[in-house]
């Protein structure tokens, strides 16, 4: 019986010890918001978190933000759709790591008349209201325009992205190459391949690339730890920075730094801050009974290069 | 029996034996209760309800697919072996059900059993690697985990696979029972009707079978039983296979749950199904652990998780409660075992 | 005469780096007790698990009833008829004394395949256990029973086979007189019924009262079979160890220093230690006595500190010193020489330097961490000559040594660390004859230095030949203590079965 209490107190103790990281639910008077993202410990979704924080703030209502800790974890993020609609949520704003899988939970949530707003790659069904995001090809062209003016049409660009199931992932990929080859013909495009937003395994990939063609003179990185890893394996492989153009996704501290410094020629600036911010202004007016929206919300992209990384639009989309 | 040589049997030993058994399970399932009643107390503070029937569903759904592995896995740890692969065999085997019933245009009852076959098979390699090639469980079952990850995203080309023809697929699994609702839209899952079904089934494999038997003689003492003329290698092969058709069974589960085979999801779940297994007081160093502890460990797993976003505990911390939750169980556990002896 | 049950001829068999078996042979009879005798290491439990399947033979030929067979594994050898009860005791702990007994052939329930029935697994176990007029509880964890009661499951579960040949491998190591007679004379029995009992022992009193024939081996091999009417003890052991005298005399130095270096009052630890006290002087070789599960090593591991203690104290030079694990044992001066050298005392991967620095290493170690290797060459190097350790150079891995010299090796581990109080825990098992002798010169010259030294052993002439004293335990207390004067074999025995009276 002693030992039995024991844990009790041992629960006890530790669940009061994570308190102070905890928001508390809403009271009634402030509407609640529920974001499911489809992460929650990279920079970018960190960026989403806070310029939806923020907006919040100003329209004096509550945001929860989650997300599961890997972008496969489907299951893990139907768990938090239902523990979500448990707790009766004026609004959902929701990025699907699989929409279909999510189709009958998102129901659930139609049928409990809480508006959805899509965000980020968006959901494949009619419930949502609208869909908060970039245009990921028009980005992603952005960069292979930069990438075949800045080798003058000619060369061999390695592709890097995270993953080949997701929206972004798939607009990404299909963005550059599809641009490259219209505008570019006489550039060569190694891949895709797939590094799954990880560090180290975008490195590994990207140095395979060159060892396989060391002729290469460009890479594309499709999102932050991909176009991390790049940057990572050309530092390990001290290659001459100057032959290699090298063009990201994103921001975080590695890739503005990598910018200032020359390694990185520069990277299309999606806008998380913008992302986060939008979902709720939208969240908002469904809340306050509006229906007819644009089917998506641009939130724009920006390009960021040495010359204009401290101009005050592009710094405005940068996180760190 | 005057004449009897032998060796007193002090009356009242085997009594306190059976009460630290019961203990054993008291101390499980006081954990479970005091962990709900923990996030009542919470959820009434900051004014809402936990103990909704919703909830319960909920929760009740969030375990069944960990839940099922947890009960292969006990078979595994109380030999004294351990099976990493578990997640990403639930992974492979819902990818051959989806294989079967979508690109085979198979029956779904056909496709089911070629998803729990699947696990079965994967689990038989495991065996075959640990009872004949004699490689370390921790090893072998690593490399069968990578194996089957890596296979689920070949035979997928890395995309998940639907099931756009067979609804009833995924209805079956996710309705509920005789379609009753006992709370406005809520009824009792089927999802975790199968769960207890299941876990009756390995109980009574491990309490009632030769089987169960031997998991509990290879992890008391493996040398023995060899020389007991028990065919060892046989048995733990069994075993491993017995691990694999659960896991099988859990990924069918799944991909009825997220009408769809997700080839790049399951990496992690095996350290939640051995979570499950330890905190139900199974011992890793093997000869003892029970089923109705592996099921209350799985539970204390899910209400945790899920307790501590419904009281909206950020998740960064949520991460370092399970992670100490699951020391301090362990811990305890340990007390109890060694005030035992 | 009859035709005999088993013949075992030209049996060989190599274990890495050993010849095991060298062209054995062994035959038993229908309704005899065979008496396989012969120092440890002689190769007589390796025999007897080639005919049990433990072991498979790398030749020879087994004829069993008539015909020759082979024995691949120990579930063929039950089929045949043959039974084995080992030296090691090998039960499954967390199972039943019934489920232990009945493992491998448990009656299924309404003959369902796989389904066991417990019920009539425990009837069956009570019902073997009336014929055998033991008292044991079929339901009972086998963990639980005391070493003895263990033994007796495991002479149960053999006999429960109904074998016409059963092998028992030193089956009365852990057993009283009592409990030895009603082991006997289940064996007599047996042989009544016509089978074949292999009775391996080392005390040779015992073979007399029970054996028909007597086998010797040596060394790995077949020495002699003899009558046991005719068989003299004295040609006994002068088969077994290959020569005529045993070196008879008590080597036990004169104690010239009286000071107390080690005292040890009133240790308890749950029902292993009962209230053990005694005392060690300067010089002195105290020798603990006991049976299997008396609670010698259980003590030794409390004083080493290797495990927790319920209450008692220590004091070490009249000071009273707290020892909480085996790092204040050893900066107390105490060294622990465990009976199981491989598992404890060696690092037998490493060479033989590394294991004599190894628990003295900090001093061999700059400020930087880095090990000074010309100081624990030269102190490696004291030890071996100094103990005579026959390896051929101090590189030498501890593995590729033998059990003499193993031993060696981990008393230089304690005299490099400066070890006062020395506890050897059976220092002479596994080690041949030959070697033994110099272990003993080594704790004499030891005590003689002054060291204060405790050996426990289960070989009675190897306590009364060694020690001043003799402290004697059962069940966890000291029964006795007895001077090298008073101290006889059978004041011995009488101590160490001086159960607490039984209800």
């Amino acid at each position: 019986m002693k030992r039995f209490l024991s844990l009790a107190v041992v629960v006890v103790l530790a669940a009061a010890a994570c308190s102070s990281g905890s928001g508390t639910a809403a009271p009634a008077a402030k509407p609640y918001i529920s974001i499911v993202s489809k992460g929650f410990q990279h920079q970018f979704w960190q960026a989403v978190k806070k310029g939806a924080e923020d907006e919040a703030t100003k329209e004096n209502a509550t945001v929860n933000f989650m997300g599961p800790n890997t972008e496969s974890d489907v299951q893990p993020q139907m768990d938090m759709l239902n523990a979500e609609l448990a707790k009766k949520p004026a609004a959902l704003c929701f990025a699907a790591l699989d929409s279909k899988a999510a189709g009958p939970t998102l129901q659930k949530f139609k049928d409990a008349n809480i508006p959805v707003i899509a965000f980020d790659s968006g959901v494949d069904s009619d419930i949502p209201l609208t869909t908060v995001a970039t245009d990921n090809v028009a980005a992603a062209a952005l960069a292979a325009d930069k990438m075949g003016d800045k080798l003058g049409g000619k060369g061999k660009v390695g592709v890097i992205i995270h993953d080949q199931t997701s929206r972004t992932g798939i607009d990404r990929a299909k963005g550059f190459v599809d641009e490259m080859k219209a505008k570019y013909p006489n550039i060569t495009i190694i891949g895709p391949q797939y590094g799954g937003g990880d560090l180290a395994k975008s490195a590994d990939l990207a140095k395979s690339m060159l060892a396989a063609n060391p002729d290469i003179n460009g890479f594309f990185g499709g999102n932050e730890g991909s176009i991390g890893g790049v940057l990572n394996a050309v530092t390990e492989l001290h290659l001459d920075q100057t032959k290699l153009t090298i063009i990201g996704y994103d921001s975080g501290q590695k890739q503005i730094d990598a910018i200032n410094s020359g390694l990185e020629y520069g990277a299309v600036q999606q806008s998380p801050i913008g992302i986060g911010q939008k979902c709720v202004v939208y969240a908002m007016k469904a809340i306050n009974g509006e229906t007819k929206f644009d089917k998506v919300i641009d939130t724009g992209f920006l390009w960021a290069d040495k010359t204009t990384i401290n101009n005050a639009d592009v710094q405005a989309v940068l996180y760190k | 029996m005057s004449s009897a040589p032998g060796l007193p049997v002090p009356a009242g030993r085997t009594g306190a034996m059976v009460r630290s058994d019961f203990l054993q399970r008291f101390l499980a399932f006081g954990a479970l209760i005091v962990l709900i009643l923990f996030f009542q107390v919470w959820c009434v503070l900051i004014g809402t309800n936990f103990l909704t029937f919703e909830n319960f569903v909920n929760i009740l759904v969030a375990t069944a697919v960990v839940g099922i592995m947890a009960l292969g896995e006990t078979f595994v740890v109380i030999t004294g072996g351990i099976d990493l692969s578990v997640g990403t065999v639930m992974t492979i085997s819902m990818v051959m059900t989806a294989v079967a019933i979508t690109s085979q245009h198979l029956p779904v009852p056909v496709g089911i059993l070629v998803g729990i076959l699947t696990g079965g098979l994967m689990g038989l390699a495991n065996g075959v690697l640990i009872a004949r090639f004699r490689i370390a469980p921790f090893i072998a079952t690593l490399g069968i985990l990578n194996v089957a990850r890596g296979l689920s995203l070949v035979i997928t080309q890395t995309r998940p696979i639907y099931f756009p023809n067979n609804p009833e697929f995924q209805s079956g699994v996710m309705g509920n029972l005789f379609g009753l609702k006992i709370s406005g839209e809520f009824g009792f899952p089927n999802i975790a009707i199968i769960m207890f079904g299941a876990a009756l089934v390995a109980a009574f494999m491990l309490g009632k079978t030769a089987l169960g038997r031997y998991t509990f003689a290879l992890g008391s003492n493996e040398e023995a039983a060899r020389l007991s003329g028990v065919n060892v290698a046989n048995w733990k092969m069994l075993v491993y296979v017995v691990c694999g058709l659960f896991a099988g069974l859990a990924g069918v589960l799944s991909a009825a749950r997220l009408g769809s085979a997700q080839p790049a999801t399951g990496f992690g779940y095996e350290l939640s199904a051995i979570s499950a297994v330890v905190i139900g007081g199974t011992s890793l160093s093997g000869g003892e652990g029970t089923i109705l502890g592996t099921i209350i460990g799985a539970f204390i797993v899910y209400v945790l998780t899920y307790g501590l976003q419904f009281v909206n505990v950020a998740q960064e911390w949520q991460i370092v409660v399970t992670g100490g939750v699951l020391i301090a169980a362990v811990y305890i556990d340990n007390l109890r075992r060694r005030q035992r002896v | 005469m009859t035709e005999p049950l088993v013949v075992m001829q030209g049996i060989l068999k190599d274990f890495p780096g050993v010849h095991a078996l060298v062209d054995c042979r062994f035959e038993l009879l229908p309704g005899e007790v065979h008496a396989l005798v012969g120092e440890n290491g002689a190769g007589k439990s390796t025999l007897m698990k080639i005919l049990g399947g433990v072991y498979k033979r790398d030749a020879g030929v087994i004829t069993y009833k008539g015909a020759p067979v082979e024995i691949p594994n120990v579930a063929n050898a039950q089929r045949l008829g043959i039974s084995m009860v080992h030296q090691e005791l090998n039960l499954m702990n967390h199972l039943t004394v019934a489920q232990n007994i009945f493992i491998g052939r448990e009656p299924r329930a309404h003959g369902i395949p796989l389904v066991l029935d417990e019920g009539g697994l425990n009837d069956l176990a009570a019902a073997l256990f009336e014929r055998l007029h033991l008292r044991l509880d079929p339901t009972r964890r086998a963990g639980s029973l005391t070493v003895a009661g263990q033994q007796m499951v495991e002479i149960a579960k053999a006999l429960s086979f109904n074998s016409s040949v059963l092998i028992m491998d030193e089956p009365t190591a852990a057993l009283t007189d009592t409990e030895i007679d009603e082991l006997f004379r289940i064996i007599r029995e047996l042989r009544g019924q016509g089978v074949g009992v292999v009775h391996i022992s080392h005390r040779l009193q015992e073979l007399k009262q029970i054996s028909d024939r007597i086998t010797v081996m040596r060394d790995g091999r077949y020495i002699d079979t003899i009558g046991t009417a005719d068989a003299k003890i004295e040609q006994i052991i002068s088969m077994m160890v290959g020569r005529t005298i045993f070196e008879a005399v008590p080597e036990v130095p004169e104690k010239t220093n009286p000071e107390v270096v080690l005292e040890v009052r009133n240790l308890n630890r749950g029902s292993a230690i009962r209230d053990v006290s005694f005392s060690v002087h300067r010089g002195e070789i105290v020798g603990i006595a006991g049976l299997v599960g008396a609670g010698r090593t259980e003590v030794a591991r409390a004083v080493f500190g290797a495990d927790p203690i319920d209450s008692g104290e220590i004091f070490v030079h009249g000071k009273k010193v707290k020892i909480s694990g085996p790092i204040d044992a050893v900066h107390h001066g105490i060294g622990y020489l465990s009976e199981d050298r491989k598992r404890y005392g060696l690092a037998l991967g490493l060479s033989v330097e590394t294991n004599i620095v190894m628990a003295s290493l900090k001093r061999f170690v700059s400020r930087l961490g880095i090990v000074r290797s010309a100081l624990t060459r030269s102190a490696a190097e004291l030890q071996v000559q100094n103990l005579a350790i026959k390896t051929p150079s101090l590189n030498q891995r501890v593995r590729n040594l033998s059990g003499g010299t193993q031993q060696k090796v981990v008393v230089g581990k304690w005299l490099t660390a400066d070890t006062e109080i020395l506890i050897f825990d059976e220092p002479t098992r596994g080690i041949d004859v030959g070697a033994k002798s110099e272990i003993y010169h080594l704790l004499n010259a030891l005590a003689h230095e002054g060291k204060a030294i405790v050996m426990i052993s289960s070989d009675l002439p190897e306590i009364l030949r060694m020690s001043h004293r003799v402290v004697v335990m059962c069940e966890g207390r000291v029964t006795g203590e007895l001077t090298a004067a008073e101290a006889t074999q059978e004041k011995i025995m009488t101590f160490a079965t001086q159960r607490e009276a039984a209800a």
